[in-house]
């Protein structure tokens, strides 16, 4: 009795044809994921800023006059957000120092209303993520790291990726303890 | 690749039995079933700390209720002679998982910490850790969930909102374990003090019957606890090796 193959490759040509498509598209998956992921990746950074409620200059504060980050963003050493300073430090400040610029009565309107003042949140990470900037802070992580050279910057915009190959490779590089855990950093 | 080669061999290293000997803390809960009354309070306060979503009657009805911890009911004997057994049913953290293994994307795996951990976003909802879990204690989010106004108000910020097709379970309130670690290490000091994390549920248990602690510490209540000789482990035979201890109830009373 002659035994044939065809009857087993009838049988097996639907699950051929799933695994051929599957192979497709795992090919395509790998290419489509090399190929694209780096470009998604760049569009991300650098970013063009978001309009904010008040044309404030990070160049002129932290670049011209050379104003230390901490020193209005001083939850950035303290808690797990940098947070953004209260009205009344930039007011503080701005009831003295060029008071009469139609930006600065700006802020000074919202001082006298007793309102915060709407920012645009530029750097936004995911739900997700697990970031404290009082544990970098104080371990010495330079702020433009992260938010790239802010103090030459009039419209603040992402300049660096802040995706997690950039945390993981800082933390590889630091040798920073169990950094690599995925409870490190996610929650 | 060597970052695929390093999470081998930590996962590797992790699923040795007593891995956890030459690291800092092994996370265990102990749970007095003597002192449980069932009240679930603990089940309440889970609720709260952790986002969980109230699925609502005909979710529950098919069977997709969300509660990281539940208490389970144990009836023996027949009426009139019946006794009442409470068991509080939360994930076990094993250092054997089964849960562990099967996930294709390594979701799931055990730390450093003896955390069985679970990351969401890396999640693609397969579902076989849940199949694969003899305690049944992970959940499936088949909807995405809304809180209604003012509720939301009410979410705690350090625990993120799960989407839908991910899974989730227990993870011993990680975000008060970071806490805790992160006020040691502003102390200068190495390790965290036994009795400084508490879970929700631990926190709220009004008979404290929940204690959490390290087990590498020799001298913490949950070490005691463990060599009690009432210890036991939940589905031993299934060598799972649990971080989660029951103290087992006795007396005439004993479900």
């Amino acid at each position: 009795m002659a035994i044939s193959i065809v009857p087993t490759l009838r049988v097996l040509k639907p699950a051929a044809l799933i695994v051929g498509v599957a192979f497709v598209g795992l090919i395509f998956g790998y290419w489509a994921n090399a190929a694209f992921t780096t470009g998604s990746y760049n569009t991300l950074y650098p970013a063009p800023g978001p309009e904010q409620p008040i044309n404030f200059s990070h160049r002129v504060h932290a670049g011209d006059y050379q104003i230390e980050c901490l020193y209005c963003h001083t939850e950035a050493r303290r808690s797990t957000s940098a947070g953004v300073p209260a009205v009344s430090k930039c007011a503080g400040c701005h009831q003295l120092v060029v008071p009469e610029r139609p930006q600065i009565r700006m802020v000074l309107e919202y001082w006298e209303n007793q309102e915060p003042i709407p920012w645009v949140k530029v750097h936004d990470l995911p739900d997700f993520v697990y970031f404290s900037h009082k544990r970098h802070v104080l371990a010495g992580v330079e702020c433009q790291t992260c938010h790239g050279p802010v103090e030459t910057m009039d419209v603040v915009s992402r300049m660096a990726p802040n995706q997690m190959g950039q945390c993981l490779t800082c933390h590889k590089e630091h040798q920073v303890e169990f950094g690599l855990d995925c409870l490190t950093c996610h929650k | 690749m060597s970052f695929i080669n390093d999470f081998l061999a930590s996962w590797r290293e992790y699923r040795r039995p007593g891995y956890y000997e030459k690291f800092d803390y092994a996370w265990t809960m102990s749970i007095d079933l003597d002192r449980c009354t069932g009240c679930e309070a603990c089940v309440t306060a889970c609720q709260a700390e952790n986002n969980l979503p109230i699925v609502g009657e005909d979710e529950f009805a098919k069977g997709r209720e969300m509660q990281w911890i539940r208490i389970e009911r144990y009836w023996e004997g027949e009426y009139p002679n019946v006794k009442l057994g409470f068991i509080p049913m939360l994930c076990q953290h094993c250092d054997a998982a089964p849960c562990e293994t099967v996930c294709p994307v390594s979701a799931t795996y055990h730390n450093q910490d003896g955390l069985n951990a679970q990351i969401y976003n890396r999640c693609i909802g397969t579902r076989s850790c849940a199949v694969y879990c003899p305690y049944e204690v992970r959940y499936f989010n088949y909807n995405n969930h809304h809180w209604d106004a003012p509720l939301d108000e009410q979410l705690n910020p350090d625990v993120s909102v799960r989407e839908k097709g991910v899974m989730e379970k227990c993870t011993f309130c990680i975000q008060r374990i970071r806490q805790a670690k992160d006020q040691a290490k502003d102390d200068g000091r190495r390790r965290v003090r036994d009795g400084e994390v508490q879970p929700a549920c631990v926190q709220t248990c009004p008979a404290e019957a929940l204690v959490f602690g390290d087990r590498n510490d020799a001298e913490s209540q949950v070490s005691q606890s463990m060599n009690h000789p009432r210890a036991y482990h939940v589905l031993e035979e299934l060598n799972t090796d649990p971080s989660v201890v029951y103290l087992k109830k006795v007396g005439s009373n004993a479900g």
